[in-house]
């Protein structure tokens, strides 16, 4: 008896399946007058301008960015190791016999990590006022409580017999936590925080879109005045950063498996962040960015109970809710199915590398200039809102896809070759079939990742929780605000689990996930 | 006789000196040889170069009188290959790996119907029939399988192929004595059974000497040369020795 079985590389190509409705929405809502500017906007692409000023501004943003990403790395680095100790359930468990403190740190870190960067960067400008260290704690919130989770789950997952045969043998609990788990883990946290970085700095450049400071802020005001040759000149930039900074952590992953020892790995890891961050600071000062000055602190008024009741009747909860959800679902299926289903229809070595170049581009463009730049053409709607938060993601995503058949090694796809299967299908069975589990493993990930970023889109696209949350901002409604906040936050988490339990099945089916699958988490 | 392939002067280079040094061989069609070497003499090098998979260094590879690779792609279902790892894809169940060895008569949309509801289901069973696998593993997923039934899974792929040369990489490696004479039966026989046809054009590497009267003609690689290609009953113990000779 037949019957249809959802093979792992089906499951890969069918999120593509999303592409059908939104090109077909956003084809109808198009308008010619806008497809000028657009075109106008790929041509500015090889003539960047190369005026002097344009230049010099553009560098000064770029600065202002790396600098403000890597302080917030660093800062975000360091304590997220030592809450991800705190809440390890193998060290409390080792030093005091019970896990329940390590459980309920967990559980309080759930919340910082629930909002997006954005959001906390738009929180705290109403509290600190345009400070440069908005843009900092913006990103080192969510992400000290992201390489927490991590850390912990690394510790919890690591083999502990070695550890019980230390303390067997007398050894004293920390002593014994770092001889027996230090080793293992410290390969894993250096590709995880190479992994961080790009974040941070992707981060960093988000925040500059929404005006705190950097090379986002020149993008935006560059596309606000349609001046595309100066917007190019920042967007070049910017790639040459984001390339050598890919380029560096895969050649730093490559190193490090090629036996560097552990010791050896932890006092590079180490002095290199001393050094960082002691260029960081003095090299924000140099670009008049003074993070030693005062801190306003402005308080929030607390909404009153019938202020809450207010706003809980005013909103259209369920619009909301469904629009972000299915803005999500939109995004994802562009994200996940793009890539397999165009590398299957173009597999040769010329066609992957242009592809590659493709995603490289996607990734550079954070997802709200390319709404605005979609929205020069279309008339907004949720559709082209997953179009450019699903192409962001589509670039993340094919760059892993790529990456994961490199390290896979091409035997089954030589043998169907040889065997006189077509290009097409030889690439579909003999590549994609043994790269699924984990592509579908990270694409659980993506989606909540995509669920959490929907929020960027949603602000400037007018659809979702997102849109509604800076018009609450905007009008100071505050009981409006925090009722939104626990909304998305409940939502994210539950797309969390929901992630975590889909990423987890399909990790089982793979004998040997890629190192990158575990980490990014 | 036409030869079916021909080797000229292939040479393969390795990072420890070269794996295969100035090949000359022709088989040609109803042959079935066996291919003798100790580990690291050249005979997964030589059938991948014989399948087209590998490119030599210089030599060329002939079938049918054209150089390989300047065959359709379509074209290489004629030579088929039992590979030593098998080459299964993990993540589909039975029915769907065979069918992978109808891909190069089949297009794309079919591949991708494939994967979603296998197909063809009454030539799959013919194959599996043929590989000595009942019928009710069809949908079973390979990683379920024993090793003994992974092997035959290979061999129904490789029945469904249909090719009319077989290379076969040492495929009773590891296998007890029963399962060797059964898969080895099964490589040898001259059947058509429907859809299932068995070519007698078999070169099968291994390490069994005591099978080699099954063999019409033997060769030897050593060190990759070939040190000895001559009819099976000429293959003595001196003969032997001299091929598993260590440097």
């Amino acid at each position: 008896m037949n019957r249809i079985s959802l093979t792992p590389p089906i499951l890969s190509l069918l999120p593509a399946l999303a592409l059908v409705p939104v090109l077909a929405v956003v084809v109808t809502s198009v308008h010619v007058g806008g497809l000028q500017l657009l075109f106008e906007f790929f041509g500015a692409a090889i003539q960047p301008s190369l005026d002097p000023t344009v230049v010099k501004s553009a560098w000064r943003g770029l600065q202002i960015t790396v600098a403000t990403a890597l302080i917030s790395w660093i800062i975000s680095t360091l304590l997220g190791i030592l809450l991800g100790i705190a809440s390890a359930s193998v060290v409390w468990q080792t030093c005091i016999g019970k896990s329940w403190p390590a459980f309920l740190i967990r559980r309080i870190l759930t919340i910082p990590r629930a909002i997006h960067e954005l959001l906390w960067g738009l929180l705290l400008l109403q509290l600190l006022g345009l400070s440069p260290w908005v843009a900092i704690l913006a990103i080192i919130i969510p992400y000290t409580t992201l390489v927490a989770r991590v850390f912990s789950d690394q510790l919890d997952t690591q083999d502990r017999r070695a550890l019980n045969a230390l303390l067997q043998a007398g050894a004293m609990p920390f002593p014994a936590l770092i001889t027996a788990l230090g080793p293992p883990i410290v390969p894993i946290l250096m590709s995880y925080g190479g992994y961080r970085l790009e974040c941070s700095l992707r981060g960093a450049t988000l925040l500059g879109v929404f005006g705190l400071g950097g090379i986002g802020t020149d993008l935006q005001l560059s596309l606000q005045s349609l001046a595309f040759k100066e917007m190019w000149t920042a967007l070049w930039m910017l790639a040459a950063v984001m390339l050598t900074l890919e380029q560096s952590i895969n050649w730093l992953r490559r190193r490090q498996r090629a036996n560097e020892t552990t010791t050896n790995q932890i006092l590079i890891t180490f002095a290199l962040m001393i050094l960082l961050m002691s260029l960081g600071l003095p090299w924000l000062k140099g670009l008049e960015i003074d993070l030693s000055s005062s801190i306003s602190w402005n308080p929030i008024p607390w909404p009153t109970l019938a202020e809450l009741i207010g706003a809980l009747n005013h909103l259209q909860w369920l619009k909301l809710i469904s629009s972000t959800i299915l803005l999500t679902l939109l995004a994802s299926g562009i994200a996940i199915g793009t890539p397999p289903l165009a590398m299957m229809l173009w597999p040769s070595r010329l066609g992957i590398e242009v592809q590659s170049f493709i995603w490289a581009l996607l990734r550079l463009i954070p997802p709200p200039l390319s709404l605005l730049l979609l929205l020069l053409s279309c008339q907004p709607s949720i559709a082209v809102a997953a179009i450019a938060l699903g192409a962001y993601n589509l670039g993340v995503m094919g760059r892993l896809l790529k990456e994961g058949l490199e390290e896979q090694g091409n035997s089954c796809w030589k043998a169907l070759q040889s065997s006189g299967a077509g290009a097409h299908s030889s690439w579909l069975y003999g590549c994609l079939s043994a790269q699924s589990p984990s592509y579908l493993a990270y694409a659980a990930y993506r989606t909540d990742v995509i669920l959490r970023e929907t929020v960027v889109v949603g602000l400037v696209g007018g659809t979702g929780l997102g849109w509604q949350l800076i018009e609450s901002l905007g009008s100071f409604n505050w009981a409006q605000v925090i009722l939104l906040l626990i909304v998305f936050a409940t939502i994210t988490l539950t797309g969390e689990s929901l992630s975590d339990y889909t990423r987890h099945r399909w990790l089982r089916s793979t004998p040997k996930p890629p190192l990158v699958l575990d980490l990014q988490s | 006789m036409t030869q079916i392939l021909e080797l000229r002067g292939v040479k393969v280079y390795g990072y420890r000196g070269d794996r295969l040094r100035n090949i000359d061989l022709t088989i040609t069609p109803g042959e079935r040889i066996a291919l003798l070497g100790s580990n690291g003499a050249g005979k997964s090098t030589l059938i991948a170069v014989a399948n087209g998979s590998l490119t030599p260094d210089s030599g060329i590879v002939l079938w049918g009188g054209r150089p390989i690779t300047h065959l359709r792609q379509h074209q290489r279902q004629a030579i088929g290959t039992l590979w030593q790892d098998l080459r299964l894809l993990e993540e589909l169940n039975v029915a769907q790996n065979v069918n992978a060895g109808a891909l190069s008569s089949r297009n794309l949309m079919w591949a991708i119907a494939n994967l979603l509801y296998p197909l063809e289901i009454k030539a799959c069973k013919e194959c599996l029939k043929a590989a000595g696998l009942s019928t009710k593993i069809i949908f079973a997923n390979i990683r379920e399988l024993s090793g003994g039934q992974r092997q035959r899974v290979a061999l129904a792929r490789l029945l469904r192929q249909r090719p009319e040369l077989i290379l076969a990489d040492e495929p009773l490696f590891s296998l007890d004595p029963f399962l060797t004479e059964e898969i080895l039966n099964l490589l040898l026989a001259r059947t058509t059974r429907g859809p299932v046809v068995i070519h007698k054009t078999l070169l099968m590497s291994m390490h069994q000497p005591d099978l080699i009267h099954h063999f019409d003609r033997v060769i030897g690689l050593r060190s990759g040369c070939v040190v000895f290609d001559n009819s099976s009953d000429e293959l003595d113990a001196k003969a032997l020795a001299w091929i598993y000779q260590s440097e």
